[in-house]
C-alpha cells in the first residue's frame, strides 16, 4: 500500500515557482530519500503535505486520505521535524511537550520519557535557554513521540553533533523497524545514501529521477581515473564517457556501459597507475545538480 | 481546550501592563477631577469655549462638576484605550505564529486551523473581560473619594457593557485581519490604522453636519455617553450594528484562515 500518493502536485507562489507537476509514491515500510539543492522544492512539497500551504493544482494523498480534506486526521499518524525548530517562548521543554502531547488521542508520556533518554535531553529546562542543537532534539522528541505511522524529515541533522545524529539515525532506523514509513528530505547525499532504500531527485521544482538507490550506484556509473606518461594519446571516444577532466597525466572519467570497451583501450598503452571504483552518490548528483 | 489555557498563560504579561495603564490612567484621572468638582468657574470655562470643540469632546452634554459628569467625559478615553489593547491582542494572537515562526509546530498538530481560532478567540475574550473588570474596579476606587449618587451607578452599569463591546468590535477585526492577511507585520499597523480612523471620524461626525453620517461608520459613537447617563439606555440600531461587524468579522477570519497559505 502506498503512504503517500503524489499526483502532478504544482504549487505557485504567485508567479514564482514552488514545485511543478510532481509526482511519485512512497511504499509503505520504507525509507524514501527526497534530495535536491536549496530551493528546489523540497520544503515546498512537505508543507504540501502538512496543509500548512495549498497547491495550486494537483493533489497529495497520505494514508490513501486527501491531504487538504483529512489534514487534521492524518496529523493524528505523522511527525514532522522541520529543518529548524521554532517553540513557543517562556516555555520549559516538559511543558511544550505536553502540550504538544495532548493533541493525539494516545497517551505519550510513557514514550515523551524514553526519548528524552535515548538523545540526552534535559526536560526541566526553559526553550529558551537551549542551544540551537538542543532545541532540535526538543524538535526530536516532538516529533516521534505519538510513535507516528509516517515520518516526515527535513534536513534533520543540522545543528546536530556527530553522536547525536548517529543516535538520531539508529532512532529512526528503528522506528522504521516498527513500522513506520520515512519521508527523509535533505541535501546531504552521505545521509541519504546510508538511510534511504529509494530516492526522488529535484530540481527547480520539478522530479527529474526517481530510483533505487542500489541501481543509482551500482549499474549505472563507474569512476576511472588513469595515469600514464604520455596520457594525451589516451582518447576514451565511447559513449557513456562523461565528465572527462585531465590534468598532470591522469584522466578522469566516468563511464557508464560495457567495462571491457574501457580497459580494451587501456591495454593498448603503457600506464602508471589506474583506479575503477564506483562513484560516491555525491559525485553521481553532481551530475544531476548541475 | 489545551490552546486555550496556553494562551491564556501566554498573553498573561500583556494583561497586567494593560491592567497597569487603565489603572494610572483611571486614578490620575480622578485625582484631576478634585479640581472640577463643584467649581462654578468651569462651567464659566466650558461656555466660553468654541461649539463645535465642545461638541467634539462631547462635553456639551455633561455637568463636568459632579463625578457622574466627569465619568461621561472619561468614557471616550476609557473605550480608546480598551479598544486599542483588545484590536492589538486580536491581531497578535493570530499573527504572532507567524512572526515567532512556530506555525510548523502548531499548525502540523492535528488540529484544525477552526479550532485554533476559536481556542485563542476564547483567551483573546477572556482577557478582554478580565482587562473591563480591572476598569470597573478602578472606577470605583477612583470615585470612593467623591460623592456619588444612584444616577451615577445606573450610568456605571450601562457604561462597562458599552466598553465591553468596544473591545469585542475591535477584537473581531483585529483576528480577521491577523487571519485574513499574509504579512503579519502589516495586520497590526493596519489595525491600529482603522482604529484611530474611527476615532478621528468620531469627531468629524460631531464637527459638520454633512459628516453626521460617520457616526454610523464609527463604533467611538455607537455607545452615546449623553444618551446612556439622561435616557439610561443603549440605542439599540447601534447594538445591531455592532453585533453585525463582530459576526462579519469572525466569519470572514475563520473562513479566510482556512483558506490561506500560512507564511512561513
Amino acid at each position: 500500500m502506498s503512504i503517500i500518493e503524489v499526483e502532478k502536485l504544482t504549487k505557485y507562489y504567485g508567479k514564482s515557482r514552488g514545485i511543478v507537476d510532481v509526482s511519485f509514491n512512497v511504499e509503505e515500510g520504507e525509507i524514501f530519500g527526497f534530495i535536491g539543492p536549496n530551493g528546489a522544492g523540497k520544503s515546498t512539497t512537505i508543507r504540501l503535505f502538512l496543509s500548512l500551504i495549498y497547491p495550486s493544482s494537483g493533489k497529495a494523498r497520505i494514508f490513501g486520505k486527501d491531504c487538504i480534506e483529512f489534514g487534521p486526521e492524518i496529523r493524528q499518524e505523522i511527525g514532522y521535524l522541520p529543518s529548524e525548530v521554532f517553540y513557543y517562548e517562556g516555555m520549559k521543554v516538559i511543558d511544550l511537550l505536553k502540550y504538544s502531547g495532548s493533541f493525539y488521542k494516545k497517551d505519550t508520556t510513557r514514550r515523551m520519557h524514553e526519548l528524552a533518554e535515548i538523545m540526552e535531553l534535559d526536560l526541566k529546562r526553559r526553550i529558551d535557554d537551549l542551544s540551537y542543537g538542543n532545541k532540535k532534539k526538543v524538535g526530536i522528541v516532538q516529533g516521534l513521540l505519538h510513535q507516528p505511522k509516517l515520518i516526515i524529515l527535513d534536513e534533520p541533522t543540522s545543528g546536530l553533533d556527530p553522536l547525536m545524529q548517529q543516535k538520531f539515525f539508529n532512532l529512526i532506523r528503528e522506528e522504521n523497524k516498527r513500522g513506520a514509513t520515512v519521508f527523509f528530505s535533505s541535501h546531504i547525499l552521505g545521509e541519504v545514501q546510508k538511510m534511504c532504500s529509494r530516492v526522488a531527485v529535484i530540481k527547480e521544482g520539478s522530479i527529474i529521477k526517481i530510483e533505487e538507490i542500489k541501481t543509482l550506484r551500482n549499474e549505472h556509473y563507474k569512476k576511472v581515473m588513469v595515469t600514464a606518461e604520455n596520457s594525451d594519446q589516451l582518447q576514451f571516444d565511447l559513449e557513456g564517457v562523461t565528465n572527462v577532466e585531465r590534468d598532470n597525466g591522469t584522466v578522469r572519467f566516468f563511464f557508464k556501459g560495457d567495462i571491457n570497451q574501457v580497459t580494451r583501450i587501456i591495454s593498448a598503452h603503457d600506464v602508471a597507475d589506474l583506479t575503477i571504483e564506483e562513484p560516491t552518490l555525491e559525485e553521481i548528483f553532481m551530475h544531476y545538480y548541475e | 481546550m489545551n490552546i486555550y489555557f496556553r494562551e491564556l498563560k501566554a498573553n498573561l504579561k500583556s494583561l497586567l501592563i494593560w491592567s497597569g495603564i487603565v489603572v494610572l490612567f483611571v486614578l490620575v484621572g480622578f485625582s484631576k477631577f478634585s479640581a472640577y468638582e463643584g467649581n462654578p468657574e468651569l462651567l464659566a470655562i466650558m461656555d466660553s469655549m468654541p461649539k463645535a470643540l465642545v461638541e467634539a469632546m462631547s462635553l456639551k452634554a455633561f455637568n463636568l462638576t459632579t463625578v457622574t459628569g466627569f465619568l461621561g467625559l472619561m468614557f471616550t478615553y476609557f473605550g480608546l484605550i480598551l479598544s486599542v489593547a483588545a484590536g492589538m491582542w486580536g491581531t497578535d494572537i493570530i499573527t504572532k505564529e507567524e512572526r515567532d515562526r512556530t506555525v510548523e509546530f502548531s499548525l502540523t498538530l492535528p488540529v484544525t486551523r477552526g479550532k485554533v481560532i476559536t481556542g485563542k478567540l476564547l483567551a483573546a475574550v477572556t482577557h478582554c473581560i478580565l482587562l473591563l473588570l480591572v476598569t470597573w474596579g478602578s472606577i470605583l476606587l477612583g470615585a470612593a473619594n467623591y460623592q456619588t449618587t444612584q444616577e451615577f451607578f445606573d450610568f456605571l452599569s450601562l457604561i462597562i457593557p458599552a466598553l465591553g463591546m468596544m473591545q469585542l468590535i475591535f477584537l473581531a477585526i483585529g483576528i480577521l485581519l491577523g487571519c485574513a492577511m499574509k504579512h503579519y507585520k502589516r495586520a497590526s499597523s493596519i489595525t491600529m490604522f482603522i482604529l484611530l480612523g474611527m476615532y478621528m471620524a468620531s469627531i468629524f461626525s460631531g464637527l459638520n453636519e454633512k459628516l453626521e453620517f460617520l457616526k454610523y461608520v464609527s463604533p467611538f459613537k455607537y455607545f452615546n455617553p449623553a444618551v446612556m447617563l439622561n435616557e439610561s439606555r443603549l440605542e439599540w440600531p447601534y447594538l445591531l450594528i455592532t453585533a453585525g461587524i463582530i459576526g462579519v468579522c469572525l466569519l470572514g477570519a475563520y473562513f479566510t484562515y482556512q483558506r490561506r497559505d500560512l507564511y512561513i
